[in-house]
């Protein structure tokens, strides 16, 4: 019985931790892959003043792909998207919208974005010679009452970069092209899905009259959120020279890291509460074991053993017995993490009909457990099991004979 | 089951008042944590629905049917002919769960503050009625609210202000489809700057009197789009919503919409949060299943002889069944008084004084578009609180299943010859 | 975030500024070599195109919010176009002013000139019974279309030829097709047709009432019908229009431009 909750309350201890780190990180990686993603390069001043004609040049944008491929970054880096942002007004047979023009290359986006997994309808863009795709959302393929194949026309107004001599402030003239809608997507964001368009990012450059292949800014999902720092000051310091700005998602989306922050303080009490409620079932087996005992102690030191040698061997036994439990509690919580891990637990199971139809956050929550996680919960739980045992143990070494053996 | 079985079940637990004590304590303080978890969950939830909901939208919305969700400006309530305000609200406010109602006129336009101009949302509110309905004019870091009978004074938000480049006291001119299909414009004056935390609102919502903005949409005084709500118990919502409804049919059709159906993000994160809060006691019940199946396994075995020799004397297998599951739930009654004698402080506590997490977050944090503060309030749950008690008792229950089971079937000859 | 959608009298005004848009004259029909169709079309486009004008226009629109009735001016000097509001009272003295695609409106009530950001220039259009089409740009009628004469005979007791236009593959349109009639006799437009992908039309525009102005016979009566809201349309009535005048520069603009 002791054996089976020292081992059970291990195996839920890792499990909620991990199901707990996981939808954090999951938080945060939803909340960077609907922006900018963990770490954004972007010109001087974009952060500030969201002015679309600040561009990257495309040297840089070589200069960050050419340093990520090196060893050290290529580990930490997920996806590395560069984004034209632009507004324009998109237009069907039936009716006009306003939108945000998002250019991408499609193979790239799909490692950063989350937009190309949630595709409704048609397919995401792909990287083949097809310039005019556009993919967009639900709400806003209703409102201008399209379907994949149908025929949108994107106006703009060409980009007059800051550092061309300009022509006075009315810019110049709208600039159209022909799109055909290839997929349609839902976030559950209605900021995203009645305003966001994505298309090839050559086909932005032309329709924007960027002849060299300038970008907004490059977008980067690391493996873990916790690199972000890393990354950002290793840019920074490639990118010294350059009048650019390297942001983690802290400093692009603060509103997220504000989020998170409530998160963290919500799963810390979480964990402290299953941590106590794990901790109460242990003690209480254990305790109870070794107080039962007493007329088994009692008889030992009848026969002969001293009162140090019985305090040892409780001592032994309780260790190899919260060894072995430990080790089965680390296996079985070990491999039920793993498995939501790799397949997640899907929520929708658990709440049933609770959850709305249009969620925003992904349903399925993938473990992520960190080896310092494992080392300090089996630790805690060794460490509880080993304590609590300890008084009894030298209790019951120094009871009276008469008094133990008057158990029966 | 007899009275004497219930009292021989309870002399037994406490025959090993030690072991009883110990397992007594440990399923007390579960159930305390359980409370706490609760409450706090209940606080948590609360706090969201409320912040969510009196910064601008509010708790109920009644509008035209048909009003909802492209917003038309003709679709005022009671048609293009309007309606009896005043008389709506009376019965709104006329029943006894709801705290306050105010109506409102929206539009969108655009605004201009030479030499830069903005898309933006207007709301048409009455200075004296709204703040009893919404926080907004708490929110206000610059300058003043607005006032009743000074119709060209606007109030907007701070992100507004500063991307248009605009200061208490500038010239704003509003530009506004009206409801006649003419251009409604005019000229008004920046009294007030608000941070609300919500982007989408400091970025494009401009406040203004109700009937400033009529004015400007050539709406007659009797035409508004809406009533705003707010409740004594928000979990009412939803059924304060569909009454109102069905009342205010009886003389012009509406449709009420509680909180839920504007902001189902919201919702969602409701539900979610009573999700965990599920999670958690599962988990503590697991914990208890092993407790109290250790416990009475001990307690059945130390007793071998004992019940072997009831039985020899004729007790049924059956009585002894029922004698160990009422151990088992006396013990689990116990633990749950004694638990939620401790919880009362910590629910007390919780409610009155609250949980600050100033170190873990810092300032005011926005979470599923609600901003939510870093000193976390508890609040009563006692259905959750009855949920979890019932649930333990039936854990305990459960848990004596097998060791009742196994005493049943000692077979009397042998457990009396057990030492 | 909020759109904003403009009524269908804005949109007419800034159907005015296509139709009177000049500048454009057929520089690129003369490029292209062009059979007699094209050119017919190509003048049909351009029939209220030229350096510059002046017209007195009225404007009804029907919906479902009623009637209205407005009277204008518009000047038009190559990109430079400029419309001043006569009737209605409450309306009297708008003025909206643009020069490419810059926008200003200047607004008598509040004596202020207000910039039209270009996002929002763009965005304004929507909602109404025009497209972008019909409002900022030149229609390339001929260059975005391939055309074939799909009726030659007699409708109505009129001799009419029938155009059917269909989008070239890579042009920036977002019809099926358009179907264009004409006047055997003189070349003047009497329908057009506009149709989605699936072949269904979307809205028509009636042209009537021929008159000569300014020089040239033109249809003086346009109305624009959208296929899906019965009731509903847009009439524009030229009352005056003169083409190739001088016009001096002062004339586009507004006061209190800031």
């Amino acid at each position: 019985m002791t054996a089976l909750a020292l081992g059970l309350g291990l195996a839920l201890l890792l499990v909620s931790l991990g199901l707990l780190d996981g939808g954090h990180e999951q938080t945060i990686a939803d909340g960077v892959r609907f922006g900018p993603g963990h770490v954004v390069i972007q010109a001087k001043g974009y952060q500030d003043t969201n002015s679309d004609e600040l561009l990257l040049p495309a040297r840089i944008v070589s200069t960050i792909t050419d340093f990520l491929q090196t060893p050290n970054m290529k580990r930490l880096v997920r996806g590395v998207s560069p984004r034209l942002l632009a507004t324009g007004l998109l237009s069907s047979s039936a009716n006009s919208s306003g939108v945000r023009i998002m250019g991408v290359i499609p193979l790239h986006e799909r490692a950063v974005s989350l937009i190309p997994q949630r595709m409704i309808a048609g397919t995401y863009l792909t990287n083949d010679n097809n310039l005019t795709g556009v993919v967009l959302g639900d709400d806003l393929a209703r409102k201008l009452e399209v379907k994949i194949g149908s025929k949108v026309v994107l106006m703009t107004q060409a980009l007059v970069p800051p550092n061309t001599a300009g022509k006075d402030g009315s810019g110049d003239e709208m600039e159209s092209t022909l799109l055909r809608v290839n997929g349609i997507f839902r976030t559950g964001l209605q900021a995203v899905d009645a305003n966001i368009i994505q298309v090839q990012l050559p086909a932005a450059q032309t329709l924007l009259g960027i002849a060299d292949g300038q970008v907004t800014l490059v977008a980067l999902l690391l493996d873990r959120e916790g690199d972000s720092p890393l990354v950002a000051r290793a840019l920074r310091k490639q990118l010294a020279a350059d009048p650019v700005e390297v942001l983690t998602w802290r400093q692009s989306i603060p509103m997220l890291a504000q989020i998170l922050e409530l998160d963290h303080a919500f799963n810390y009490i979480m964990n402290g509460v299953i941590l106590a409620m794990v901790g109460l079932g242990i003690l209480n087996t254990i305790l109870m074991r070794v107080l039962e005992r007493r007329y088994e102690f009692g008889v030992c030191k009848a026969v002969g053993l001293r009162p140090g040698q019985l305090a040892i061997m409780i001592i032994g036994e309780s260790l190899a017995l919260t060894s072995i439990s430990l080790l089965l509690g680390l296996a079985l919580g070990l491999s039920i993490e793993h498995y939501f891990a790799s397949s997640g637990l899907d929520l929708r199971l658990l709440f049933r009909a609770g959850l709305p139809p249009a969620l925003v956050f992904d349903p399925i929550l993938y473990s992520r457990l960190s080896l310092n996680r494992i080392i300090w919960s089996v630790g805690i739980v060794f460490m509880m099991a080993t304590v609590i045992s300890f008084y009894p143990a030298f209790k019951a070494a120094r009871t009276e004979l008469p008094d133990a053996l008057k158990v029966l | 089951m007899s009275g004497r079985l219930l009292q021989l079940a309870w002399r037994n637990l406490w025959r090993n008042r030690r072991r009883t004590l110990i397992t007594m304590t440990a399923i007390a303080f579960g159930y305390a944590m359980l409370l706490f978890v609760a409450c706090l969950m209940a606080g948590l939830r609360w706090q969201m629905i409320e912040n969510g909901t009196s910064l601008v939208m509010s708790q109920i919305q009644v509008h035209a049917p048909g009003y909802y969700p492209d917003h038309s400006i003709q679709k005022t309530l009671g048609g293009r002919k309007g309606t009896d305000v005043q008389a709506m609200l009376a019965v709104v406010a006329s029943d006894r769960r709801v705290y306050a109602a105010t109506p409102r006129v929206y539009g969108y336009g655009l605004l201009s503050a030479a030499p830069r101009s903005a898309g933006v949302e207007l709301m048409g509110v009455v200075p004296t009625q709204h703040p009893k309905v919404t926080i907004l004019n708490s929110e206000i870091t610059q300058g003043k609210y607005l006032t009743a009978g000074v119709p060209k004074d606007v109030v907007l938000g701070d992100k507004l202000a500063s991307t248009i480049g605009m200061r208490l006291g500038s010239e704003v001119v509003l530009l506004t489809p009206a409801a006649d299909g003419s251009m409604g414009n005019d000229v008004y004056t920046l009294v007030g700057i608000f941070h609300t935390g919500l982007d989408t609102v400091d970025r494009s919502l401009v406040l203004m009197t109700l009937p400033a903005l009529q004015d400007l949409l050539h709406l007659a005084p009797a035409r508004i789009h809406e009533i705003g709500i707010k409740l004594n118990d928000i979990t009412a919502a939803t059924t304060v919503a569909a009454t109102l409804g069905s009342q205010l049919s009886k003389t012009v059709p509406v449709r009420a919409m509680a909180w839920p159906e504007l902001a189902p993000e919201l919702a969602g994160y409701v539900q979610f949060n009573r999700g965990i809060t599920f999670v958690l006691f599962s988990i503590f019940f697991l914990m208890a299943v092993i407790g109290v199946m250790n416990t009475m396994l001990m307690a059945v075995f130390e007793r071998t002889r004992e019940l072997g020799m009831l039985m020899a004397l004729g007790m049924r297998p059956a009585q002894v069944i029922m004698l160990i599951m009422a151990e088992a739930a006396g013990l689990a009654v116990a633990s749950l008084l004694v638990g939620a004698a401790l919880g009362v402080p910590i629910l007390w506590y919780l409610q009155v004084h609250g949980l600050n997490l100033g170190g873990a977050a810092g300032g005011v944090i926005s979470l599923a578009g609600v901003v939510v503060g870093h000193l976390w309030y508890g609040r009563q749950d006692f259905l959750a609180y009855s949920e979890a008690a019932i649930g333990l008792a039936i854990t305990a229950l459960v848990s004596a299943l097998y060791p009742a089971w196994r005493a049943a079937h000692f077979r009397p000859t042998e457990a009396i010859r057990k030492v | 975030m909020t759109i904003i959608a403009w009524n269908y009298r804005t949109a007419a005004f800034l159907l005015g500024f296509a139709l009177l848009g000049g500048g454009h004259v057929a520089r690129a029909a003369d490029a292209v070599k062009t059979q007699p169709v094209r050119m017919t079309v190509d003048r049909v486009a351009h029939l209220f195109s030229s350096k510059s004008s002046i017209a007195t226009v009225k404007m009804q629109i029907v919906n479902e919010d009623g009637q209205r009735d407005i009277a204008m001016k518009i000047w038009s000097l190559g990109d430079k176009t400029i419309v001043r509001i006569i009737s209605p009272q409450d309306e009297a003295g708008v003025a909206i002013l643009k020069v490419g695609s810059d926008i200003r409106y200047y607004l008598p009530k509040s004596n202020r000139t207000v910039k039209i950001p270009a996002s929002m220039a763009m965005t304004s259009w929507m909602g109404s019974d025009f497209t972008i089409d019909d409002l900022v740009k030149e229609t390339f009628l001929v260059r975005d279309y391939s055309i074939t004469t799909s009726f030659e005979g007699q409708r109505g007791g009129i001799a009419v030829y029938e155009y059917t236009l269909t989008p070239k593959p890579e042009a920036a349109v977002v019809w099926g097709k358009i179907v264009l009639q004409i006047r055997q006799a003189d070349a003047v437009p009497t329908w057009q047709g506009f149709y989605d992908e699936d072949g269904k039309l979307v809205r028509q525009l009636t042209f009537s009432d021929f008159k000569t102005m300014g020089g040239r016979l033109i249809p003086t009566r346009l109305v624009m019908q959208p296929a899906d809201k019965a009731g509903e349309h847009t009439t524009i009535d030229y009352q005056d229009v003169v083409f190739d005048v001088p016009i001096s520069e002062e004339t586009f603009s507004l006061p209190n431009q800031k």
